[in-house]
């Protein structure tokens, strides 16, 4: 279960000691987290942002209300869009690649959840893409390697090449 | 009704009918007589117009050349038209690539090949108004004679070839019609194909094109037809002419043999008589034999036929294939580089001696410059493994390359080396023909090599088998009908030197050293699975 292995990862890079038991439910297999006497926690980014609050790395959910708000945005986007594939790759591919166009984060200038999550939610469709779409999508393959080589974040994941240097610099290919 | 009645009703019926058929014996006696009047008025016009025409001996449909006469007329050629010729009352012939009347002129412009002129019909001492008419009639792409004066003109003429001057047309004769519905606009055909979108007009297809040869291969304005097929002509002058340099000698190979020299799945059978054949999928078995007659080195230049169902841009069932063989003394890398030097002096004599040709075709279709290093790059099969796995290809040792990787790879090498041509050297041996010579240390590799222009294979060559006990072997490897090859074989048995070689296809060749984007644009009447004519 790929959720389930991403917050194993989670877990490792928050340096938390002691692994969690998830438990699963419905046919999507959302995982579960019991929570001692509270109720269970439900769903990817729940859990995972009760790990970081446990981890004590308030941090990684946003800087200040708006940071928050940005984060929680692209959790949810993680979800709701990349997950549940309802919107086409190439929009999504469109609209991050706009959307790193002058950013180096997600959401303001440091990693945070939000990076992670959607980096493990997007390693396949990278892994997949060619040289030349990823030349296309420069943006979101300048993030993406970013984000897999900062330390302690990859884990699970193999690597994805992405090149330095541009291939095809003209139209005409 | 009595019968009286009826008798009389019988007679006024009579009556009213020939009363009737009188009215209209009327009518029509009183059309006849109108109808004769029209006629002889119109006679007596066209009398008038040709007592009018004065000039009706300087025009007019000239009947068909069947070779009836020998005027001693000399033809001017459109180039020729220059300012020298001002005041000079000439004949020439060409296309009619407009016209256009305006009031009493007509303007039209006259073409050969890339050449245009300016030309003019006036009303005046020597044109009527009717020649004028007439010229203005005249159908786009029809062939004409044209007695005129060159003309100084002040203004250059910017849209025609020849600029500093105009003919005043004094006779002008069409002496071969064209259909007045073309399949093809010229100025359609023309247009750079991305233009059209963006501006509404249209663009032709090339399915269009190519079924309409005769009339898109005349492309005027850029010429990029012609260009194209300049180029070709000298890329085949030039392969002639290193060769022979090099003491390489030409010679004919036949096409219709008995055996599929490449493997049987490609190869068109034709019937032979009572049994079958099949057409040659290359020179390769002849070239050996040429060389184990001591022809030393040798060359051919003829059709190749591939029958593989591929729609691809680069494939054709029929191309013409431009071979090399020859034998070396101690390694086949005399033979690299024997094939290497003859492709850059193609390479410089096309950039020295073609400019204008190469221009012309990227006007319409724009692309970089064909890049080549010397001494020309050599890459190791091992180490073109390298760079695509660096580069995230997932690879083994003794894969074959596909056609991405083989085009990712020529982008990683443009992009180290900055080079459109290079030799990739070593190829696993597993996947390449019986008869390719293994690598004398690596079992798994093979003096085998393959040659690419712009990141797409142009050739592929090697030093072949000359021992008939390894090449028995080999063949055996291969599942091979030793029966099938026994003549081949058997060449090779009465001593037989090192060799090697390698083809090329022209059309191929053509396409990628001007950045063209499909071969049919550099095959003058293509062939491919779905295509037989023109």
């Amino acid at each position: 279960n790929m959720a389930l292995r991403e917050l194993a990862s989670l877990e490792k890079y928050l340096g938390l000691k002691k692994p969690n038991k998830y438990s699963t439910q419905g046919d999507k297999k959302v995982p579960v987290l019991q929570n001692n006497n509270a109720p269970p926690l439900v769903g990817l980014v729940t859990i995972a942002c009760h790990l970081v609050k446990e981890a004590k790395r308030p941090e990684l959910l946003g800087d200040g209300a708006e940071g928050r708000a940005v984060v929680q945005q692209w959790l949810e986007y993680r979800v709701t869009k990349l997950d549940s594939h309802t919107e086409d790759t190439k929009s999504i591919l469109k609209d991050l690649n706009l959307y790193m166009q002058d950013k180096v984060y997600l959401a303001g200038n440091q990693l945070t959840l939000a990076d992670v999550l959607m980096y493990y939610g997007i390693h396949s469709v990278i892994l997949d893409l060619a040289v030349q779409e990823k030349e296309q999508y420069v943006n979101v393959a300048r993030w993406f390697d970013h984000i897999q080589h900062h330390p302690g974040v990859r884990h699970h994941l193999p690597p994805v090449v992405v090149l330095r240097n541009r291939l095809y610099t003209s139209r005409h290919h | 009704m009595t019968k009286e009645e009826a008798n009389g009703a019988t007679e006024e019926e009579q009556q009213a009918q020939s009363k009737k058929a009188l009215k209209k014996q009327q009518k029509e006696a009183e059309k006849a007589a109108k109808k004769a009047e029209k006629q002889a008025k119109l006679a007596a016009e066209q009398q008038s117009a040709d007592e009018d025409d004065f000039a009706k001996d300087r025009y007019g449909v000239s009947a068909m050349v069947q070779s009836q006469q020998k005027p001693d007329r000399a033809l001017v050629r459109v180039e020729d038209l220059t300012p020298q010729k001002v005041d000079q009352l000439i004949w020439l012939r060409a296309r009619v690539h407009t016209s256009r009347a305006k009031g009493k002129q007509c303007f039209l412009v006259l073409r050969q090949q890339q050449f245009n002129v300016q030309a003019l019909v006036a009303v005046g001492d020597r044109a009527s108004k009717q020649m004028v008419k007439f010229a203005a009639n005249i159908t786009k792409e029809s062939i004409v004679d044209v007695e005129a004066m060159v003309r100084k003109v002040e203004q250059k003429i910017e849209s025609c070839s020849q600029q500093d001057v105009e003919l005043h047309i004094e006779r002008i004769f069409v002496i071969s019609q064209a259909e007045p519905r073309l399949p093809l606009q010229l100025e359609d055909a023309v247009r750079p194909d991305g233009d059209g979108e963006e501006e509404g007009r249209a663009t032709v297809n090339q399915d269009t094109r190519l079924d309409n040869r005769v009339i898109d291969l005349r492309l005027p304005k850029t010429t990029t037809s012609q260009a194209i097929f300049r180029l070709q002509s000298g890329v085949c002058q030039l392969f002639r002419d290193t060769l022979t340099k090099k003491g390489f000698v030409e010679i004919q190979t036949p096409k219709i043999i008995s055996a599929a020299s490449e493997g049987g799945a490609n190869v068109f059978t034709v019937s032979y008589f009572k049994s079958s054949a099949y057409l040659a999928q290359s020179p390769q078995l002849y070239k050996q034999m040429c060389i184990c007659a001591d022809f030393d080195k040798v060359f051919c230049v003829g059709p190749v036929f591939r029958a593989e169902d591929s729609n691809t841009h680069r494939h054709l069932t029929e191309f013409v294939g431009l071979d090399i063989e020859m034998a070396f003394n101690y390694h086949y890398h005399e033979v690299i580089d024997s094939i290497t030097d003859t492709m850059v002096q193609i390479f410089k004599g096309l950039r020295d001696n073609f400019q204008t040709e190469i221009q012309t075709v990227s006007k319409q279709f724009p692309s970089e410059p064909f890049k080549f290093l010397e001494p020309t790059l050599r890459l190791e099969y091992t180490e073109a493994l390298a760079m695509l796995r660096e580069a995230g290809v997932e690879m083994g040792d003794e894969d074959d390359l596909s056609t991405p990787n083989e085009k990712l790879l020529g982008r990683l090498v443009k992009e180290k080396y900055d080079t459109d041509f290079y030799v990739l050297d070593k190829y696993p041996l597993a996947v390449r023909p019986f008869y390719t010579m293994p690598d004398p240390n690596n079992p798994k590799y093979s003096n085998s090599y393959d040659m690419f222009m712009r990141g797409e294979e142009i050739l592929s060559g090697a030093q072949r088998v000359h021992d008939p006990q390894l090449l028995t072997e080999r063949a055996l490897h291969h599942q091979i009908d030793l029966e099938k090859i026994k003549s081949y074989i058997d060449s090779f048995r009465y001593g037989a030197p090192p060799h090697g070689g390698g083809g090329i296809g022209l059309e191929r060749v053509c396409m990628l050293y001007l950045g063209l984007h499909n071969v049919r644009q550099t095959s003058m009447f293509p062939r491919d699975p779905k295509r037989l004519t023109p």
